[in-house]
């Protein structure tokens, strides 16, 4: 018989207020309403797209003003991209427009979540135009789950 | 009192050429209004107030502009949108641009445009197409050389543009460039300006449009994210649907 091992109460709670709360955390970048500059990190948010098929995951992201050479695509777990390149030249915010603040920008920056399991170690990354295409396979077993048998 | 009104600025010519510049896909539209505003030195000669619109101002050079302007000279008026023009009041918008339009007796109106294409980074060439109000505008068109988008589904002022146009008999065309969908293409604009120098013989020189090309995709990505959002209410989508032709 095999021996259920029970989790402790705080363990417990630790998983289901840790989930909650990363749930809670994407909501809140998705409702409320950021800046797409960091100051801090002198970073911008480039503008990005997801398109799930039967397959694969194909996510572009617009990368204008960058270097391919400097272009880095790191998985930060199963489901979770990080995405950044460096600028050609330094960005000002008066270049942008922007007269009443003060600083600049060196580098594009965001990070995106996966919304069906993937192959992260099979992905392939292309850059053309400064339009970054990553390709994420999907795993088979949950295709095969949801009764995707055939690719389309 | 109607709801929208059009404050003149400066005496604003007759007979003109009237074209629209506003946010859509690849936001081609208000790309190419900004360069024509540059390279003609286009004046600000009306520009639309309403409380329908969110209470946005633009600031410009320290003072308060509506998103809605009016720009021109003796031959052109373009109306232009900084913002992306909600859903919910795009008719009430659009039909008094019209009528102002109308009673400026503009000769036609053009609205630029794009229509966004799949793998639109791996193309080498932007086709034009072009939307007539009319089976003679159609003609011109064609007498043009240029492709005619023949069917298929079409959201946004543009559509409204073309449709009121149908209907008083004021000639009409919408272009649109292949671009992008989601992201700001410069490259597309410099397209859809090509395009209208065949069909009305303006002509602007699109070197700095393509030189600048990467800073206005950096400076044009919230006007895009904004774009989509509204895009998406209006249902933008229905754009690659397959047609049902009723006969």
């Amino acid at each position: 018989m095999a021996i259920r091992k029970r989790r402790s109460f705080p363990d417990f709670l630790d998983t289901y207020f840790g989930d909650f709360e990363e749930e809670f955390e994407r909501w809140r970048e998705a409702v409320i309403e950021k800046p797409s500059w960091n100051l801090k990190t002198c970073a911008i948010q480039p503008l990005s797209d997801m398109k799930v098929t039967a397959t694969e995951v194909i996510m572009t992201v617009d990368l204008p003003l960058t270097q391919e050479k400097t272009v880095e695509v790191k998985p930060l777990d199963d489901r979770t991209l990080e995405i950044s390149a460096e600028m050609k030249r330094k960005i000002q915010f008066k270049e942008l427009g922007i007269t009443h603040r003060k600083g600049e920008f060196r580098k594009l920056h965001c990070h995106t979540r996966v919304p069906v399991p993937v192959q992260m170690n099979k992905m392939h990354v292309d850059f053309k135009k400064g339009i970054l295409e990553i390709h994420i396979p999907r795993k088979k077993e949950q295709r095969q789950k949801e009764g995707l048998s055939r690719d389309f | 009192m109607s709801e929208i009104k059009i404050i003149e600025k400066t005496q604003v010519p007759s007979g003109a050429l009237m074209l629209f510049g506003f946010p859509d896909v690849g936001l081609v539209g208000v790309i190419a209004a900004s360069h024509l505003i540059e390279e003609l030195n286009l004046e600000e000669v009306a520009y639309l107030d309403s409380s329908l619109l969110p209470p946005i101002i633009v600031l410009h050079d320290g003072v308060p502009h509506s998103s809605i302007r009016i720009f021109g000279n003796d031959k052109i008026l373009l109306a232009v949108s900084e913002m992306p023009i909600s859903a919910n009041i795009i008719y009430q918008v659009m039909d008094a641009l019209l009528d102002w339009g109308k009673s400026k007796k503009v000769k036609m109106m053009v609205s630029l445009s794009g229509i966004p294409i799949e793998d639109r980074q791996d193309a080498t060439e932007l086709k034009v197409f072009a939307a007539a109000s009319s089976p003679d505008v159609l003609k011109t068109i064609q007498g043009k050389n240029m492709e005619a988008l023949m069917e298929g589904y079409m959201v946004g002022p543009q559509a409204i543009m073309l449709m009121r146009c149908a209907q008083s008999g004021l000639p009409a065309v919408t272009l649109m460039a292949q671009c992008f969908l989601n992201y700001p293409d410069p490259e597309a604009a410099g397209e859809v300006l090509k395009g209208l120098d065949t069909l009305t013989g303006i002509k602007v020189d699109i070197a700095k449009l393509l030189e600048k090309g990467e800073e206005i995709r950096l400076k044009a990505r919230d006007v895009m994210q904004r774009t989509q959002e509204e895009m998406s209410k209006m249902k933008k989508g229905q754009e690659y649907d397959l047609p049902v032709y009723v006969s």
